[in-house]
């Protein structure tokens, strides 16, 4: 057996599972969208796309079955479409199955080369897609189609005020962010100069020409790229807070004005560069937190979109098409397969299964007749089906679960930060130990100029460089180390919210469980032509259980056959049902046996049993040793779940956890993690599916798996990339020895201005000194942080 | 040797400061405003690339010609 690689998406599959063609027997697809979009492109002259992928491997081509007519609807129109001041239309969208930059170079040239596109703007890093088009010329449905052919989907988005206000204060924090760093680092180049000075001798004139360039680069950084920290100390004392705003703009003010009076007549060393490190670097940090904030728009836009638009009412015998916000309760509204149900209902005629994952999170489709509930936002996967509306949108499920997401990523739990809550004591410590210096030195020494210099050096020596590297520099090494290991903290700050958790919350379904049906183990006496009858039904349903038992088949036998069978017909709630030689087949769960927990599966030919399969989710590896090092750490293990008490109860003993709650649906999760904060608790919530997507929301720290939906992984803290639960362990271990090294680093800083701060308030500090112990006591911060790394994860 | 030094920096800061104005307009003209595709912006610097981009500028006059004579025509 050996793999190769399919000649668009670069994924390996065994080599007989591939398409060849006899032209070019280089060329070999996975799939036939695969060899679609590949022929397409060469056709069209964008071959060249692969050369800009490189090795880089894809998703594989979407394929998309719904129509895209619906695009070009009136209720689509006007809810999405602009018109732009020349007379064009503007939509925005989401473009569904960029991989990498090459494919963002495919959407554009597509489109660009398509007749009436005006304009076609691809977003790399949120995906967003702004496309302005001629209607005359083409229409938004051709646009869709176009997209869909070159294997992307696209789905659009209501460009709220709320984006276009994060992307505004994102762009103004780059541009505040992109000054400071370009003249801070022409100040350090003019700085290897002034620093050689101090040792070689340098005369007068020459410093004050260093002065005067560091003056010009350090005033933009201070009253340009700092003004945030002004208005944040404005705003901070008039709540009576004196915050890290204050002391760094406070502290960068007097090291310029005292500056200022070196470089125009008073002697010493000025401390423009000082002025210009210590913005930038507070800086750099406060644009992460813009990035943060402008991702969890974003998000909310991604789930926004997923929401349809519309739905089928019966009214008067014939159909109509409305809008969400039209339904109104007791209408009967008709779903399509592969449709979502757009509110919440009760079924009036039809059978159908539903696929409820994003209520329950478990993966088997739920069988639903006259009578049974129909949930907002879960999908029709069978049959088309009729069912009356006992709840409008506004108050349906989905809406529900949108709007408290939407409230929870706009109100995220506020993450601890030591190095905050130390600025605090430290700005009020070192202000009021210069102003007593001052005070002391002009009653004792005189000479108010003096004693103000005296006074400023003392600010200044304490400048919270140290203090400010403490965090950033331990927090870099454990992020990156974090990465080698392949999980992905997204932001430096939950490293240390993580380290201090109190509980940990865990999901069954994908979580604990790998999440995928898999036939126990079953001795089996069917002839082979009975084996080929139960193979070709199994291959006949696309649902998980039959999926599970013919991928068994293909493990235990060799050579299967498949057989056209006749009559294949689903039962509602029990299986499959077919016809082979007028012997009446069938495969699924026969209703008397309800004695069984587990998912059964009973093969039956003209009534006779002739197999039983039982099936079961089954634990990861690892699930057991994961929960038990939590445990081990007197951290609080609890199981939730959206299924039935009997198969938590199991898993939960299993594993061994402290606690378990089954029958949880994505609201009642979220509840309970609150009610874990309400009580004083620092929560972990570890999930995959859109069902926990609230519950992430909601905890301290989230941690999706690497394979879970996009939606959790969006909204997640921590994503584990390869998958294995070991891996929140790692997370958990490198989190709480980095947050030590931060604890160390600040003590180093800490002991530092102990030291110095006394040798400036007795007017001791000379420009030499004050320059050689700053970068030593960064230097002791940096040097201490490469240590975390020291350690191996398995001592 | 010291008004050389004053000359050069007058100098250096006119060149860098010019530099900094068109950093600052590329990013309010938006240049900037996608972080990874910036950065892999490299990949679409090809004669074909730049032969395309013409094209298209082409094809957008056209487009927007043809609009404003049925506006105006409408008018």
């Amino acid at each position: 057996m050996s793999l190769i690689a399919c000649s668009h998406c670069h994924l390996e599959f065994d080599e007989s599972l591939m398409i060849n063609e006899p032209e070019n027997k280089n060329l070999h697809f996975c799939c036939n969208g695969c060899q679609g979009v590949y022929h397409l492109l060469k056709d069209d002259g964008l071959d060249s796309f692969y050369e800009k992928v490189g090795k880089n491997k894809l998703a594989k081509p979407l394929a998309v079955g719904s129509d895209s007519s619906n695009f070009d609807m009136e209720s689509f129109t006007t809810r999405y479409i602009k018109k732009t001041d020349e007379g064009f239309s503007r939509v925005d969208l989401i473009i569904e199955g960029i991989h990498c930059a090459a494919c963002i170079w495919l959407n554009e040239k597509v489109l660009d080369q398509t007749a009436g596109i005006v304009e076609v703007n691809i977003n790399f890093t949120n995906n967003k897609a702004k496309i302005i088009w001629d209607e005359d010329v083409i229409k938004l449905s051709q646009i869709i189609d176009k997209i869909r052919s070159i294997g992307y989907n696209a789905y659009p988005y209501d460009r709220t005020e709320s984006e276009k206000k994060a992307t505004k204060n994102k762009k103004d924090f780059f541009l505040r962010m992109s000054i400071a760093i370009f003249a801070s680092m022409n100040i350090m180049m003019i700085d290897v100069a002034k620093y050689t000075g101090y040792f070689t001798g340098i005369d007068d004139e020459m410093l004050r020409i260093i002065h005067m360039a560091e003056f010009i680069f350090a005033t933009p950084v201070l009253f340009y790229s700092g003004w945030i920290f002004f208005r944040g100390a404005y705003y901070g004392l008039k709540n009576k807070i004196i915050n890290m705003d204050f002391l760094v703009s406070f502290g960068a003010t007097l090291s310029y004005i005292y500056s200022l009076y070196v470089l125009f007549g008073g002697a010493g060393d000025s401390y423009f560069d000082s002025v210009a490190m210590i913005i930038t670097f507070v800086l750099v940090g406060k644009y992460l937190e813009v990035l943060g904030k402008k991702s969890a728009v974003d998000t909310m836009d991604k789930i926004k979109s997923q929401i349809p638009l519309e739905a089928t009412i019966i009214k008067n015998g014939g159909k109509k098409v409305v809008s969400l916000d039209e339904i109104k309760v007791d209408d009967i509204i008709e779903v399509k397969t592969g449709e979502k149900a757009s509110v919440d209902g009760e079924v009036v005629s039809g059978f159908s299964s539903f696929d409820e994952s994003s209520i329950s999170g478990e993966s088997l489709p739920v069988s639903k007749t006259t009578g049974d509930k129909i949930y907002s936002g879960t999908i029709n996967t069978q049959a088309v089906i009729r069912y009356k509306a006992v709840k409008n949108y506004a108050n349906s499920t989905l809406n529900n679960i949108v709007e408290l997401l939407e409230d929870s990523l706009n109100s995220k739990p506020k993450i601890e930060d030591t190095t905050n809550e130390i600025s605090k004591y430290f700005s009020i410590i070192i202000l009021t130990l210069s102003l007593a210096t001052f005070i002391a030195w002009y009653l004792y020494v005189g000479g108010f100029e003096n004693s103000l210099i005296v006074a400023i050096s003392v600010i200044i020596i304490a400048c919270p460089c140290a203090l400010a590297l403490a965090t950033p520099i331990a927090s870099l090494i454990g992020i990156s180390w974090l990465s080698q290991e392949g999980l992905l903290f997204k932001e430096a700050k939950f490293l240390e919210t993580f380290a201090k958790i109190d509980a940990i919350v865990f999901d069954k379904t994908g979580t604990l469980t790998t999440g995928k049906l898999t036939v126990k183990k079953v001795p089996l006496s069917l002839t082979k032509k009975e084996l080929n009858i139960l193979y070709s039904l199994a291959d006949s349903s696309t649902h998980p259980v039959s999926v599970a038992i013919k991928n068994y088949l293909e493990e235990c036998f060799e050579n299967l056959d498949i057989i056209t069978l006749e009559e294949i017909e689903q039962l509602p709630s029990m299986g499959l049902q077919a016809r082979y030689n007028n012997n009446v087949i069938f495969g699924g769960r026969l209703e008397n046996n309800v004695e069984y927990q587990t998912t059964i599966y009973h093969f039956t030919i003209n009534d006779k049993l002739l197999a039983t399969f039982e099936l079961e989710d089954k634990l990861r590896e690892d699930a057991k040793s994961t929960v038990e090092y939590f445990k081990k750490q007197n951290i609080k293990t609890i199981l939730c779940s959206g299924d039935n008490e009997q198969a938590v109860s199991s898993v939960a003993k299993e594993v061994g956890v402290d606690h378990y709650n089954a029958k949880m649906s994505p609201i009642a999760k979220a509840d309970y993690i609150q009610s874990l904060k309400d009580s004083k608790k620092s929560v972990v919530m570890v999930g995959d599916g859109i069902n926990d997507s609230l519950a992430l929301s909601r905890a301290n720290i989230s941690i999706a798996m690497g394979n879970g939906a996009d939606i959790s992984i969006a909204i997640s803290d921590i994503v584990i990339l390869n998958d294995k639960l070991e891996g929140i362990k790692k997370s958990h271990y490198i989190s709480q020895r980095t947050f030590k090294f931060i604890k160390q680093n600040l003590m180093i800083s800490t002991v530092y201005n102990v030291l110095t701060i006394p040798i400036a308030m007795a007017g001791y500090i000379i420009p030499l000194v004050a320059a050689l112990s700053m970068s030593l006591s960064s230097l002791l911060v940096v040097g201490n942080s490469l240590r975390i790394k020291n350690r191996k994860i398995d001592e | 040797m010291n008004s050389i030094l004053w000359i050069e920096l007058v100098v250096g800061i006119i060149v860098s400061f010019t530099l900094l104005g068109i950093f600052i307009w590329g990013v309010k003209q938006g240049q900037f405003d996608d972080g990874k595709k910036m950065m892999n912006g490299l990949l679409n610097d090809s004669t074909e690339d730049l032969q395309d981009a013409v094209k298209k500028d082409e094809k957008v006059k056209d487009l927007r010609e043809k609009k404003r004579e049925k506006l105006q025509k409408k008018d």
